[in-house]
């Protein structure tokens, strides 16, 4: 676009705004160094307050949401971005799936949590309540998830966004793009990886590196999660005698650590041999 | 050097697009918009040739490519017609297109009704929803060389008036007197419509004076339609081989490469999008 | 064809001298499998056994641009492949190779494929099976054609090179004083002792004949449903398979321009945007109705067409598939032999 059509041509309107999180989604697109300008070129960026500071506060086309709604000054803020804006977009794994700190929501009460960890103490916090994803409480248009997102994927979503189209959506697992990567599978290696039924799009970069899957970008559509738990906890497979089983538990605890109640939910369903009541 | 004069695209390169200028849009229902393209290059217009019941891939350039059935007939040559239903990412961008844009276009692809085999046989055409599209092409066709076919019928039916594609196109032809235009709406919601109201199977009660062994059915529409009109063909006598369908399938190529749109051993996309009956019930998961 | 004498001492020399054809690509030890990556013809393991993905990576590359395209339309991206010389190929990767030289050359040339395949320079070398090995069931143990060279093992101080195309002459020209053609009748009786003793290693107990039947009547079995269930759907079993060959293409646009590419990149019929269709209409929504397209289309389909299986016997699919769904176990399943569900 050259200069001329940038002064008549209306860009559209985005927010970048953090609830609940640790903010390394909204950093990982400040850290999209050589992309910045084209960012910040290709829409009109009315608030971002981790990147500026002459924020605005108005209706807008497109938000952005990291972080989990874990207060209820979360829930107030979130519910006013999502009356202003046209399409709303989550963004990272505690917007899309409520993030480790969502990891036990199924437990126990909590209140009863809060007092096991902190004793009583008087909240200077506002109003602290159980974290859950954005979904939970408002209509979510679009996900881009991942601890942290994947750079290139939020790019590529917002190049589509500016232009009026929405983002394609990944639908399959890390795995396929582990074999893209030419790795040596994990799973044969006696490590709990949450591959298969882990949603693609981070170029499987921990397996890249020796580290299994933990899950991070939720689960895939479709995920076949008890065949899963099923393989981690009991299968022997006939070709591979050696491989070892996991303890139910330890594979539940890491399903939930980015699944949260979700996977929680999906595992009891699957009624998995040697899970405990 | 490689002939192109009368393909969209190139054929050293099978994928690559062709540009063609949008010489017209107009909505035909609330989410099905018609176009109308021309190759940005003139001359090459009337060179274009394909078969009805083919496809060609289209592409938005930045936003992706989809297979769209022709609409237009060979038999009036120097534009492609398209009807694009509001539903993927590229007919949501196509959309937002205006006349003079361009967009990419390659093929035809795929085998087409079998023209020369349909020839001095009786013809029935029944559409549903946008299976107009392809069996536009087939009619049109077959009116422009009406000399080749025998009886004509077309059964069209949809939801209501609203939901009808080219009604008013359709309408003009119940005037004729060598086709037995036959329109139904499920539910008449405007109190005007100057047809029948009914299921489009209802219409089959009309179809008189044609000889089974003869006659030739081609059917588009949405998978339920299928079921019921395969019924009404079968107690009309027409042989399963006779009977022609038009199928969708998701493609990425239409080249007989990319494999999505394989069924057993057959690419819908080289070996289709048309299918007789006997070959739907040889190979299970074709329709449904 | 013609066949060669090439000492194994003389193998590194060999490959050095024909460096400047390309970068040379040799299967190199990744944890305890091998794969093909760019190396010096120092670390060469010539005992490799089967790499994690096989040749079609060098012909269909997991990702890569087909186009790069502005307003004014698209500009195909076929200038910037490199030549490579590929080392170590297996027979049952070069028998894959020509399955895909079938669906990409014929009908549609694809452009993409072609180049690819005429800068690829392919070196075949014999292996010995090991336990996951059935390429003496699937026909493909040896291979005629679809190699520019092809090293034989012998069991002794050299190989016999078979000649398989007009690049495999230049190359072997390129250091002609190393090979020769005085082929004694003892090197004969070694070879086919060699082979003889290849032979006897198979260990995979499969059996093949009459699979197209067994699948048409097997369409609605219930076994199905079971392998279903148990599926992941994580679509490792076509990224490692020689022959599977689907593609998926996907545009990127830049931010501020309307330009970009257009990407083509690997796809499994196992997962589940295989068969949806613009609207919502899913043709395959079922884990088991995708897996039975999957080994459908390899062990019976593929016969109808071409008269033999789409299955090369390289035993990826035993040693990927986490929850042991492969053809060996699937043919066996098929004939009522219980495997799974015990």
């Amino acid at each position: 676009m050259n200069p001329e059509d940038r002064k008549t041509k209306q860009l559209p309107k985005v927010g970048i705004y953090g609830l609940t999180s640790c903010a390394g989604d909204q950093l990982t697109i400040v850290n999209c160094e050589d992309q910045i300008l084209d960012i910040f070129g290709s829409a009109e960026i009315s608030s971002f307050l981790m990147a500026k500071s002459d924020n605005t506060e108005g209706e807008i086309d497109v938000a952005i949401v990291e972080g989990s709604v874990s207060s209820k000054g979360d829930l107030e803020m979130l519910e006013d971005i999502r009356k202003r804006s046209k399409v709303l977009i989550a963004l990272g794994n505690c917007a899309c799936n409520g993030g480790p700190q969502a990891a036990c929501v199924a437990a126990e009460d909590h209140k009863e949590r809060m007092k096991q960890v902190y004793g009583d103490v008087k909240w200077s916090l506002p109003d602290p309540i159980d974290a859950k994803p954005l979904s939970a409480y408002v209509k979510v248009d679009m996900q881009i998830t991942g601890c942290p997102i994947d750079k290139w994927e939020f790019l590529r979503a917002l190049g589509r966004l500016v232009k009026g189209d929405g983002p394609i959506p990944i639908s399959y697992p890390v795995c396929v793009e582990c074999k893209y990567n030419e790795n040596e599978c994990l799973l044969f290696k006696n490590e709990m990886c949450l591959g298969p039924i882990t949603l693609a799009g981070c170029n499987s970069v921990c397996i890249n590196h020796n580290i299994p899957c933990f899950g991070c970008r939720g689960a895939v559509i479709e995920a076949n999660v008890a065949g899963e738990a099923e393989m981690l906890v009991n299968m022997k497979h006939p070709q591979f005698p050696d491989r070892k089983n996991f303890d139910y538990q330890d594979v539940k605890n890491r399903a939930m650590m980015y699944g949260g109640n979700t996977m929680a939910e999906l595992l009891d369903k699957a009624k998995v041999k040697g899970a405990k009541k | 050097m490689i002939d192109n004069s009368c393909i969209a695209g190139d054929r050293s390169n099978p994928f690559l697009p062709e540009m063609m200028r949008i010489v017209r849009r107009f909505d035909l229902t609330s989410d099905v918009r018609f176009f109308q393209v021309r190759p940005t290059e003139a001359s090459r217009a009337l060179t274009l040739y394909y078969k009805p019941g083919t496809f060609m891939m289209v592409s938005n350039p930045g936003v992706g490519e989809a297979p769209l059935s022709i609409s237009s007939t060979p038999s009036r040559p120097g534009l492609i017609e398209f009807c694009v239903r509001n539903v993927g990412h590229v007919t949501n961008s196509l959309f937002r297109m205006k006349e003079n844009d361009e967009i990419g276009i390659r093929g035809p692809y795929g085998n087409g009704f079998p023209i020369e085999t349909l020839k001095g046989r009786d013809l029935i055409i029944v559409m549903g929803g946008l299976g107009a599209a392809p069996l536009r092409s087939l009619l049109l066709y077959a009116l422009d060389n009406r000399d080749d076919f025998g009886e004509i019928y077309l059964l069209h039916g949809a939801k209501n008036p609203h939901e009808m594609l080219f009604r008013k196109e359709f309408y003009d032809m119940m005037e004729r007197d060598d086709l037995h235009c036959m329109l139904s709406v499920d539910k008449d919601d405007t109190g005007k419509w100057p047809a029948k109201v009914g299921l489009v199977t209802s219409l089959f009660k009309e179809i008189k004076h044609i000889d089974p062994k003869t006659t030739h059915a081609a059917i588009c529409g949405p998978p339920v339609m299928y079921r019921f009109v395969l019924q009404e063909l079968l107690k009309l006598k027409i042989p399963k081989h006779q009977i022609l369908m038009n199928l969708e399938r998701r493609m990425k190529c239409g080249v007989g490469k990319c494999g999505h749109c394989v069924v057993r051993e057959v690419y819908t996309c080289l070996d289709g999008p048309v299918f007789s009956y006997w070959d739907v019930l040889n190979m299970k998961e074709l329709i449904y | 064809m013609r066949i060669l004498k090439l000492k194994k001492k003389d193998l590194k020399k060999f490959l050095e001298s024909i460096s400047s054809f390309g970068e040379l690509w040799a299967p190199v030890k990744k944890g305890n499998r091998w794969a093909f990556q760019p190396t010096a013809p120092d670390n060469i393991d010539l005992d490799a056994g089967r790499t994690i993905l096989p040749l079609k990576k060098f012909m269909v590359p997991q990702k890569f641009t087909m186009f790069k395209y502005n307003k004014e339309g698209y500009t195909p991206e076929l200038s910037n492949i490199p030549s490579r010389i590929v080392f170590g190929a297996h027979p049952c990767d070069i028998a894959g190779l020509n399955i895909l030289d079938k669906l990409f050359t014929e009908n549609f040339p694809d452009p993409y494929y072609i180049e690819r395949r005429k800068k690829t320079a392919i070196i075949g070398l014999s292996c010995l099976p090991d336990e996951f090995c059935f390429c003496n069931e699937t026909g493909t143990d040896t291979v005629e054609e679809g190699f520019d060279l092809f090293l034989s093992e012998t069991g002794t101080d050299f190989y016999l090179v078979w000649i398989g195309s007009s690049l495999g002459d230049d190359l072997m020209r390129m250091a002609e004083n190393l090979f020769s053609e005085d082929i004694a009748f003892e090197d004969i009786q070694k070879f086919t002792n060699w082979k003889k003793e290849r032979a006897k290693k198979f260990k995979v107990n499969i059996d093949l004949t009459g699979m197209p039947s067994i699948f048409e009547l097997s369409l609605n079995s219930k076994i199905w449903d079971k392998i279903g269930e148990r599926c992941l759907a994580c679509g490792s079993c076509s990224m490692v398979c020689p022959t599977c060959n689907c593609y998926d293409v996907k545009d990127t646009v830049e931010l501020r321009e309307c330009k970009g590419e257009r990407n083509r990149c690997w796809d499994s019929c196992t997962l589940h945007e295989y068969s949806l269709v613009a609207g919502g209409h899913n043709f395959r929504a079922n884990r088991s109705d995708r897996l039975r397209l999957w080994y459908t289309h390899k062990l019976e389909s593929f016969i109808g067409a071409y008269g033999k299986p789409s299955c090369v016997g390289c035993g990826r699919c035993l040693v990927t598939c986490p929850v042991d769904i492969n053809a060996y176990t699937l043919a066996k399943t098929l004939r009522e032999e219980e495997v799974f569900f015990k």
